[in-house]
C-alpha cells in the first residue's frame, strides 16, 4: 500500500503560491522565502504581548520593556535560534532608513525595547564526575561574541550552593549550614555550624542524595532555572527568554505532569516569577521601573513555543548558525529518566503525526488549577498547592506515631524537629522522596544529609513558620504486610 | 551554507571502473557531526545502481545512502543516527535544500551532484 503523503496538496508554497516548496510544516508546504517571515511572525506573536508592563488590549502601542533582558542560552538548537531571531528583530543595528522604519533615528518608536541585554549560560559540567561532560562555556562565548549587543555571563550549576554568589546578589545568608534528611518523607532539617564548604562538593552531594535518575535530571533543570531567575532579578531584568520550542515545550509539559507538576502546568509555557517576599523586601525601597508594588517580577517568556524543532533546525541551517550542542544527547543515563523517555516518545510522535505535538501544548494551555495557590515552594519557587500533606495522608496508609512519654499539657524539653515538607510543592516533595525499584540511593538511615540550595536555606531561616513535624508517618511495605498478615491467603 | 571545514572524500569500495557513478556531497549538522569523526562535510561517490533483494538491482536512493553512511562513515552509537532502514526521529534531511518529505523521503533516487544534509534536532532548547 502506498504511504500517505506528508504534505496536503502540491509541492508549491501555500503562502506565495508560486515558488516550489522547501519545507513541510505540519502538512503545509512553504518555500524558503516565505519561511523566514512565518517564523518571525510566530516569534513576535508569542513575545510582543508580554513586553509592555501593562497589556495594551486592542491598541498597538510602542513596545517598551520596564527592565532589561536576559536570554538563557544552553547551546542547544532552540536557544541558538532564539538568540539569532532576538538579535535580528530587536537589536538590529540597521539605520531607520535601511530597514524601512519611519520617524528617524530619534523617534521614540525606534528606541530599543530593552536598554540592556545579556546572555546567560549555565554550565552543568561539574554536576557529574570529571570527564562525563565537558565545559562548553568557551565555545558558547565565541558564539555569543558574534552578537556585539549582548553581554555574556557564565553561571555554574554549583553557584546554587555558593554563599559568595548568593551574597553578591544581595541574598540573606544564614549563619548555619542547613541540611535535609531525604531518608523519609518528613525531610527533617538539621543545622550545623557554617563551614566553608566547596560548592561543587555540595552540588554533587545534593544530586547523589536524590532517589532516582529522573529526580537528578529534574533537579538540575530546577537549579538552572532558579540561577537564571535570580540573576535576572539582580540585573534588573523584566524578561527572561528561553529557547523552548513547541516540541520541547510538549516534552516538558508531559514530563512535568508525569512527575507531579500538574498544578504548575501553566508556568511551563509562561511564568511571572516573583522571588520570596521576605527576600525581596529590600527591593521594595528601590525605585526601579519594573518593580510593581515594591516586588520585582521577572516574566519568563518562551517565544519559540509555536515553532517546532524542525523549523528551528531549518532556520539554523539556512541562516548558517553554528549549534554548539549539548552533551546530554550522548549521556546514556538520560535515557532512563521520565524526561528521556518522554522525549523519545514525543520526537517519534512528531515524525509520524506532526500535528499531535502542537495539540499537546494547545490542550495544556487550556488547563487551570482548581484551587488557589498557597504561597511558593522554597525549592522551585513556583506556586504551591494548598493542603498537599493532608491530601497525601488521605490517599496513603499511615499509622500514628507511638504516644509521647510526656502528657499533652507538658511540653517536651527537646525542640520539635523542623520539617522541609510543608514548604514544598507536590512535585518537589515527590522529586526528593520518591523511590523506585531502581533507586540511586539506599533507603533509611544510610542516606546522607543533603545540602540545600542557597535560596532554600535562606527562605527556611526567614520563614516564621518553623513547622513541627507531622505526627503521622508513612507505613512501609513490611509493616503493611504484618498488619494484614492474618487475612492473606497462602499459595 | 558556508563551511569552514575541508571536505573528506570517500567512495564505495565495490565501485567498478565502468559503472556509472554518483558523486554526492553529504553534510552533518546540529551535533550529528560528532558521530562522524567531527567532520561536517563529506564528498562521497556511490554506484548508480545497487543490489535489491533477489538478484535484482535498483537505482541508488537515500535509503541506500543512509545504510552506506552507517556502514562506512559512522564512528559510534549507530542508534543515534539510524532507526531501522531510515534515520532516527528528530533528524531533518534536506535534499538540495528541500525537505526530503517533498522528495519521497528514502525513495528519492540520487543524482550526480546532489547535496544531502542531515540535521539533528535532538539538542533541545
Amino acid at each position: 500500500m502506498p504511504r500517505k503523503s506528508k504534505f496536503d496538496k502540491s509541492k508549491t508554497c501555500i503562502k506565495c503560491k508560486t515558488a516550489r516548496g522547501n519545507i513541510v510544516i505540519r502538512h503545509a508546504v512553504y518555500c524558503k522565502t516565505c519561511f523566514t517571515p512565518l517564523v518571525v511572525t510566530k516569534y513576535k506573536r508569542c513575545l510582543d504581548p508580554h513586553i509592555n508592563a501593562a497589556p495594551d488590549g486592542q491598541r498597538r502601542s510602542t513596545l517598551k520593556a520596564s527592565g532589561n533582558l536576559l536570554i538563557g542560552l544552553s547551546g542547544g538548537l532552540g536557544s541558538t535560534v532564539l538568540l539569532d531571531i532576538t538579535s535580528r528583530c530587536y537589536f538590529s543595528t540597521k539605520s531607520s532608513t535601511e530597514d524601512g522604519r519611519k520617524g528617524g533615528k530619534a523617534h521614540p518608536k525606534n528606541d530599543r525595547v530593552w536598554k540592556q541585554a545579556s546572555v546567560c549560560f549555565v554550565d552543568t559540567s561539574r554536576a557529574f564526575s570529571e570527564g562525563v561532560t565537558k565545559d562548553r562555556s568557551e565555545d558558547i562565548r565565541a558564539m555569543v561574541e558574534q552578537h556585539k549587543e549582548f553581554e555574556f555571563i557564565v553561571l555554574r550549576l554549583e553557584d546554587a550552593f555558593d554563599i559568595s554568589w548568593w551574597k553578591q546578589l544581595g541574598g540573606y545568608v544564614p549563619s548555619s549550614d542547613i541540611r535535609a534528611n531525604l531518608a523519609n518523607e518528613d525531610l527533617v532539617i538539621t543545622e550545623a555550624h557554617l563551614q566553608s564548604s566547596d560548592p561543587v562538593a555540595s552540588l554533587r552531594s545534593y544530586l547523589s542524595s536524590l532517589p532516582t535518575a529522573t529526580a537528578v535530571r529534574s533537579s538540575i533543570n530546577t537549579l538552572a532555572r532558579l540561577l537564571l531567575l535570580h540573576t535576572a532579578r539582580s540585573m534588573q531584568c523584566s524578561h527572561l527568554l528561553l529557547g523552548t520550542s513547541l516540541t520541547s515545550l510538549s516534552i516538558s509539559l508531559i514530563n512535568s505532569i508525569a512527575q507531579g507538576g500538574g498544578f504548575n502546568v501553566l508556568e511551563e509555557s509562561f511564568e511571572e516569577w516573583t522571588p520570596q517576599i521576605a527576600r525581596s523586601a529590600q527591593d521594595a525601597s528601590s525605585d526601579s521601573p519594573h518593580l510593581a508594588g515594591g516586588v520585582c517580577t521577572v516574566r519568563v517568556v518562551r517565544p519559540l513555543r509555536d515553532i517546532g524543532m524542525k523549523e528551528c533546525a531549518a532556520w539554523a541551517w539556512w541562516n548558517g548558525l553554528q549549534v554548539v550542542g549539548k552533551d546530554r544527547t550522548f549521556d546514556p543515563d538520560g535515557k532512563q529518566t521520565i524526561g528521556g523517555l518522554t522525549k523519545d516518545f514525543i520526537v517519534g510522535l512528531e515524525r509520524d503525526y506532526p500535528s499531535t505535538v502542537s495539540t499537546i501544548a494547545r490542550t495544556c494551555a487550556k488547563l487551570a488549577p482548581k484551587n488557589e495557590p498557597d504561597g511558593q515552594c522554597i525549592v522551585c519557587e513556583r506556586p504551591a498547592q494548598r493542603g498537599i500533606q493532608d491530601w497525601k495522608s488521605r490517599i496513603s496508609i499511615r499509622s500514628l506515631e507511638p504516644p509521647s512519654p510526656h502528657p499533652p499539657h507538658v511540653a517536651s524539653d527537646d525542640p520539635p524537629p523542623i520539617s522541609l515538607t510543608p514548604h514544598l510543592c507536590y512535585a518537589c516533595h515527590t522529586t526528593l522522596i520518591s523511590r523506585s525499584s531502581r533507586s540511586t540511593v539506599q533507603n533509611g538511615a544510610e542516606a546522607s544529609l543533603a545540602p540545600l540550595p542557597v535560596w532554600t536555606r535562606s527562605a527556611l531561616v526567614e520563614s516564621d513558620a518553623a513547622d513541627v513535624m507531622g505526627t503521622k508517618r508513612l507505613v512501609d511495605h513490611e509493616d503493611m504486610r504484618n498488619a494484614i498478615g492474618e487475612f492473606l491467603l497462602h499459595d | 551554507m558556508p563551511d569552514s571545514q575541508p571536505d573528506s572524500s570517500h567512495s564505495d569500495s565495490n565501485l567498478s571502473q565502468n559503472e556509472p557513478k554518483i558523486p554526492l556531497r553529504v553534510e552533518f549538522s546540529g551535533g550529528l557531526e560528532l558521530l562522524f569523526s567531527n567532520q561536517r562535510s563529506h564528498r562521497i561517490t556511490l554506484p548508480s545502481t545497487v543490489p535489491h533483494g533477489d538478484g535484482t538491482t535498483k537505482p541508488t536512493d537515500i535509503t541506500y545512502l543512509i545504510d552506506w553512511l552507517r556502514r562506512n562513515l559512522l564512528k559510534e552509537r549507530a542508534e543515534l543516527f539510524t532507526d531501522g532502514a531510515t534515520v532516527r526521529p528528530g533528524i531533518l534531511v534536506l535534499v538540495n535544500d528541500s525537505d526530503w518529505e517533498l522528495e519521497g523521503e528514502g525513495d528519492y533516487q540520487l543524482r550526480p551532484g546532489d547535496e544531502i544534509v542531515f540535521i539533528s534536532t535532538l539538542h533541545g532548547g
